[in-house]
């Protein structure tokens, strides 16, 4: 310890310059994972919203909600609670008027169903053609009361309630009823259960019998991750973050080592003098675990401030305990890139620092 | 006379096997007692280095024994080495054993956090003071003069209170009368604090003060006086 730090606080410059490359290195990580998070969290805000655990979908969907079509009479085919129809409709959200435009994630499902979201203002859906919007719309100009047309029908809906902040597939959400969604995309059928849906979201459910015709059941999490683009996108940036732990742990071990080969004469007097390989690698790492600490905790400031002051279409989300077990990685690369100098310090032979 | 301090009996060191093989020390026969500063003077090459490395026990000898307060050195555990150089044998190295980033005091410092115990700040200013160091004591290495250097590295070696000194030519990089000066120190030291000093050395001028002086040359080694 005492010889460790002594030394960085003599030697300055060179350790913070150490310092300052595995702050850029925490704070590229902190960035790459908050943008992870902010693309995941647009992803799947408003699927975690349902706190749902089941999605049933038609099996040659290719689990995903778009491509699937099944009728609300295939409810009776399931049995359990909380059993939700899903129909949903990426479009283009616009006024009337068209002065406000806005690409949206419309969902449809029944008016008193679990996956209506909780309303912050204005009412439940109560009548034909009403939608209620999540906050990030009303934050974009929409209005209660206003009239709105969806994709590329004329059909136009009412705003009647908005709801906290809610995206799915990097859009902001609104929710209809299932014969309103039905009506907004032209469907030939909206009344009865022969209206088409998307698929059945539930918190507890199973198939009634072994005749479950097309439909496929599926956890939220293979929902999440079958959702287009989002674990492709969430595998490149954690690739990039794993690396980036390699990264840190080969820069630590090439300068200290580095620094252990230039150090060699001075270890072997303190050898020779009865300092041995342990108080020596103690100091190392002691040095490595100090500029890690002071890199990271920097690296985490400038994250946050810079969170502050990002556009607000950047998708950026801090999530402290994922922050936390990446700052332990980083300070374990560190420790393990230190601890590869340790053969070169134990071979140092306290012999050469005399004669 | 007392027991020697240290003791070095029938020493024997070959580098390398067969027709390669190099004898540095032959039949080596040695000891220093307390409170006696003993020259080993030789021209380079002679094994003196190898010498020391073994009374230090960084080498084993070939052949014979090394006897600290009469414990055999070869038979310890390298740990166990390691403890009886810190505890019990003082360096004092050819250019300096200082490290750079560390002050005079601090230097001292570190000799108590390796014994974990606390700093002995008396001890330490009393040893400065013996060595006229006072005026540096928050110096670092760097601003130090050669001859400072080599007195601070005398005031570490003292520090832990050994039962030896060992000194490999502690004067190689000094003048001739900062030479004399350190040499003069570490005599008054040998009879002051009744310490074993062995130097090493190759210069026939400085073994004036001392009380035993062995030669050698070409591994062999022999009692001139004392």
């Amino acid at each position: 310890m005492y010889l460790g730090l002594k030394e960085m606080c003599h030697e300055k410059l060179r350790y913070t310059l150490l310092s300052g490359v595995l702050l850029l290195i925490a704070l590229v990580v902190f960035m790459l994972a908050g943008l992870a998070n902010g693309l995941s969290n647009g992803n799947r805000q408003a699927v975690d919203a349902w706190q749902a655990r089941i999605v049933y979908l038609n099996k040659n969907a290719n689990q995903t909600m778009s491509a699937s079509q099944l009728k609300l009479a295939d409810q009776k085919k399931l049995s359990g609670k909380q059993i939700a129809p899903l129909a949903s409709l990426s479009g283009t959200l616009r006024t009337t008027n068209n002065h406000l435009k806005t690409t949206a994630s419309a969902f449809g499902t029944s008016r008193t169903s679990f996956l209506m979201p909780k309303l912050v203002s204005g009412h439940q859906i109560n009548g034909k053609n009403q939608v209620l919007i999540s906050a990030d719309l009303k934050a974009a100009g929409y209005k209660l009361g206003q009239k709105v047309r969806i994709g590329t029908t004329k059909q136009t809906v009412k705003i009647v309630g908005t709801y906290g902040k809610s995206t799915y597939m990097i859009a902001p959400t609104l929710y209809t009823d299932i014969a309103t969604m039905n009506r907004l995309k032209g469907a030939p059928i909206t009344s009865g259960d022969q209206q088409t849906v998307n698929g059945f979201v539930t918190k507890e459910s199973s198939f009634k019998n072994a005749k479950h015709g097309d439909l496929e059941k599926l956890s939220i999490a293979t929902f999440i991750n079958k959702l287009p683009g989002y674990s492709a996108e969430q595998l490149t940036l954690n690739t990039m973050i794993y690396f980036l732990f390699a990264i840190a742990l080969a820069i630590i071990g090439i300068f200290m080592f580095v620094l252990t080969l230039q150090k060699q004469p001075l270890f072997g007097v303190l050898k020779v003098q009865g300092i041995g390989t342990g108080h020596i690698l103690a100091a190392l790492l002691t040095q490595s675990i100090a500029m890690a600490l002071i890199g990271i905790v920097l690296g985490l400031g400038i994250t946050v401030g810079l969170a502050q002051i990002m556009p607000a279409g950047l998708p950026f989300v801090v999530n402290w305990p994922q922050f936390g077990l990446y700052s332990l990685a980083l300070l374990a690369a560190s420790v393990v890139g230190a601890l590869l100098s340790w053969r070169t310090v134990a071979k140092i032979d306290p012999a050469v620092a005399i004669g | 006379m007392t027991q020697a301090v240290l003791a070095l009996q029938h020493i024997n060191k070959q580098f390398g096997h067969g027709h390669t093989a190099v004898t540095a020390l032959t039949d080596a026969n040695f000891e220093v007692s307390a409170g006696q500063f003993v020259a080993i003077i030789g021209p380079s090459g002679s094994g003196k280095s190898t010498f020391l490395t073994i009374a230090a026990g960084l080498q084993t000898p070939t052949k014979g024994q090394v006897l600290l307060n009469g414990t055999e050195l070869a038979a310890q555990s390298e740990k166990a080495r390691l403890a009886y150089r810190f505890n019990e044998i003082g360096f004092i190295l050819q250019s300096s054993n200082l490290i750079p980033f560390l002050n005079v005091t601090e230097q001292l410092k570190l000799v108590d956090k390796m014994a974990k115990r606390p700093f002995q700040k008396d001890r330490a200013a009393q040893l400065l003071k013996e060595l006229a160091l006072s005026e540096v004591a928050t110096a670092y290495p760097s601003e130090l003069s050669g001859g400072e250097r080599q007195r601070v590295a005398i005031v570490r070696a003292l520090y832990n209170d050994p039962s030896v000194i060992l000194a490999d030519e502690p004067t190689a990089s000094l003048d001739t009368p900062r030479s004399i000066d350190v040499v003069e120190r570490l005599a008054n030291e040998a009879h002051q604090h009744q310490k074993a000093i062995v130097m090493v050395t190759h210069d026939q001028r400085l073994i004036g003060n001392c009380d035993v002086v062995y030669q050698i040359e070409d591994g062999v080694m022999t009692r001139q006086r004392g």
